[in-house]
């Protein structure tokens, strides 16, 4: 059985050492926060700035693939917004995926893999508390920070975005969208959780924080993929595939709990330190 | 009251076995030591014992609570000190206390609040409450870690090597604290060390093992009584002559004898020092020597125990 209030306890515990843990704390939280910052400055000042001559229909040639709703609804706009729309909502959205699986595995690694590294582990294994509490009051630890470094992230890329970009849409709001909110509340959080229980089977077998996160990067490979396909105009997101993604990955995430509850065990993880 | 029944303890590691059929008890107010070199097994021992592990084979009862059946019961009752002092280095001495408190069950803040405060206190740290485990000499982290060990009030503590890394000074407070941790609440404590020192001075009986299996069990002195060389007469003299020895010989058995610059030794083995000794000396004067000074190297643990562990002693119960 689960006693929440044990788990509660375990998440107190690592969060007061993650708040502590400038390592964690920065490549975690502040880096995505600066990210969505920045990207939109950097991306859309330059279009902004100069507003293009180009056509609407002259962009739907490098974008093949997009859907037909997206297709018609740049083909009612002017250039400037037609480049603006393109790269800020289509061509930046993959990247907010590498948010969550940055802080959830920065912050998991260190929960797990790190606890293991410092030694400290034995003690809390020879608690009373439940593996399973354990278990849980990590994962917590990681998904929480990282789902909502990732909300504050849109928020902030949103605000910037639409006070930038009001004007040229003549007081249309582009952000929030149904597949942005679909992306940061459906497929954000899931991908978090995927991406801490990976690191949970990994931290067992990790000798250290580096190499557990390092192995748990291999997350990004589909995300790296997804941004070049929407940045070669192959693909585009729409609200079906996330849909589709999203529920996939929340039953990967139940697979790899499971999973992750038969790993971490005492036996296991002190058969490492033996 | 037993504190801990351990019979027939077996761990395998694959083809290794790090813990071979180990059978002992630990009564209420007992400290027994677990010696041996490095991977003897002791650590392995404690493991199992506070639940961390499963055996192979064999069992083991921890306050009448099985380690097979009722491993949540037996980690409840428990304090174990491991070979790190596993404190988080980030949190507060105070907040590593609290966290463990919490852990092991005391959950009225009050009462955990005076047991922080007592446990802390206990060991010179209450001022130092506030600042980070970062912060703290090896000394003082490894007395909080003993703090924690307390914090739930466990009848029965595992102690594994707790003054390995520490300077004599803290090393000789940390013993002192054992001892006091064994009066009050007639608590049993295993203790796991290499070090004879402690084991000398801490432990009412003692086991020796290596590779997993029991060398010896016993009391200090009867492990010194059965398995320890005799004793050894030590005599500085002026000058050594054949005479002498001989004379010498007449009474005992000569270990060594050594000239040096300034003056000589000889080394001789007493059945009864009591007796002996005087006798000597007697012959030695007798045949003209000069004798510049005499002390008897008693029978030590260590003895015992390198005697063991070279195969030249072997123990019979």
């Amino acid at each position: 059985m689960v006693r929440l209030s044990n788990a509660a306890l375990v998440f107190r515990k690592d969060w007061t050492e993650f708040r502590r843990n400038r390592q964690v704390l920065v490549p975690s939280i502040v880096v995505p926060i600066i990210f969505a910052v920045m990207l939109p400055l950097v991306a859309l000042l330059p279009t902004l700035a100069i507003p293009t001559q180009a056509s609407s229909t002259g962009l739907m040639g490098v974008l093949p693939s997009y859907p037909d709703s997206v297709k018609s609804e740049i083909a009612k706009m002017t250039g400037q917004q037609a480049i603006i729309y393109v790269i800020s909502l289509f061509l930046f959205a993959p990247i907010f995926l590498i948010i969550p699986i940055m802080a959830s595995s920065v912050i998991a690694s260190d929960s797990f893999a790190g606890e293991k590294e410092r030694r400290t582990i034995e003690a809390l294994l020879a608690t009373p508390l439940s593996e399973s509490e354990m278990l849980l009051g990590k994962m917590l630890v990681a998904f929480i920070p990282a789902v909502i470094v990732t909300i504050t992230s849109f928020v902030t890329y949103a605000a910037i975005l639409d006070y930038l970009t009001i004007g040229i849409f003549n007081g249309r709001l582009i952000l929030p969208n149904p597949i942005w909110l679909m992306l940061i509340f459906g497929l954000s959080p899931a991908l978090a959780f995927a991406d801490i229980g990976l690191t949970v089977l990994i931290s067992t077998r990790a000798k250290g924080v580096r190499e557990a996160q390092q192995i748990s990067a291999v997350l990004l490979v589909p995300i790296v993929a997804a941004v070049l396909q929407q940045t070669s105009g192959t693909s585009a997101l729409d609200w079906n595939l996330l849909a589709t993604l999203t529920g996939l990955l929340i039953g990967a995430d139940f697979a790899i709990f499971v999973a992750s509850i038969k790993i971490f065990g005492r036996n296991k993880i002190l058969m490492q330190l033996a | 009251m037993l504190g801990v029944e351990v019979e027939g303890l077996t761990k395998r590691f694959g083809l290794a076995t790090a813990v071979d059929s180990l059978d002992f008890t630990v009564s209420g107010g007992e400290v027994l030591g677990l010696l041996g070199p490095n991977g003897a097994g002791k650590t392995t021992t404690v493991r199992l014992l506070a639940c961390l592990m499963s055996p192979s084979g064999g069992g083991a009862k921890v306050c009448g609570f099985s380690i097979l059946r009722e491993p949540t019961k037996v980690r409840e009752r428990v304090g174990i000190l491991t070979e790190n002092p596993c404190l988080y280095e980030r949190l507060t001495a105070y907040e590593n206390m609290t966290f463990f408190a919490e852990a092991y069950g005391v959950s009225d803040r009050v009462e955990r609040g005076k047991r922080i405060r007592d446990a802390l206190d206990f060991f010179n740290l209450w001022d130092r409450r506030a600042e980070k485990v970062a912060h703290f000499s090896k000394g003082m982290k490894q007395k909080l870690a003993i703090a924690r060990t307390l914090i739930h009030r466990p009848q029965v503590l595992l102690l594994d090597e707790p003054t390995a890394t520490l300077d004599p000074e803290s090393a000789d407070e940390v013993r002192k604290m054992i001892v006091e941790l064994c009066k009050l609440e007639n608590r049993s404590i295993l203790l796991c060390t290499h070090r004879l020192e402690d084991a000398e001075k801490l432990c009412h009986r003692v086991m020796i093992i290596d590779k997993g299996k029991e060398l010896a069990a016993g009391t200090p002195d009867e492990l010194r009584t059965k398995l320890a060389r005799p004793p050894i007469l030590e005599l500085e003299l002026k000058q050594v002559n054949e005479e002498m020895m001989q004379a010498v010989r007449r009474l005992a058995s000569i270990v060594e004898s050594s000239e040096g610059v300034k003056s000589s030794k000889l080394l001789v083995t007493l059945q009864d020092p009591a007796s002996m000794t005087p006798k000597i000396i007697e012959a030695i004067v007798r045949a003209g020597g000069l004798i510049l000074g005499a002390k008897i190297a008693a029978a030590s643990l260590e003895d015992v125990y390198l005697r063991l562990l070279r195969g030249e002693a072997q123990w019979s119960g």
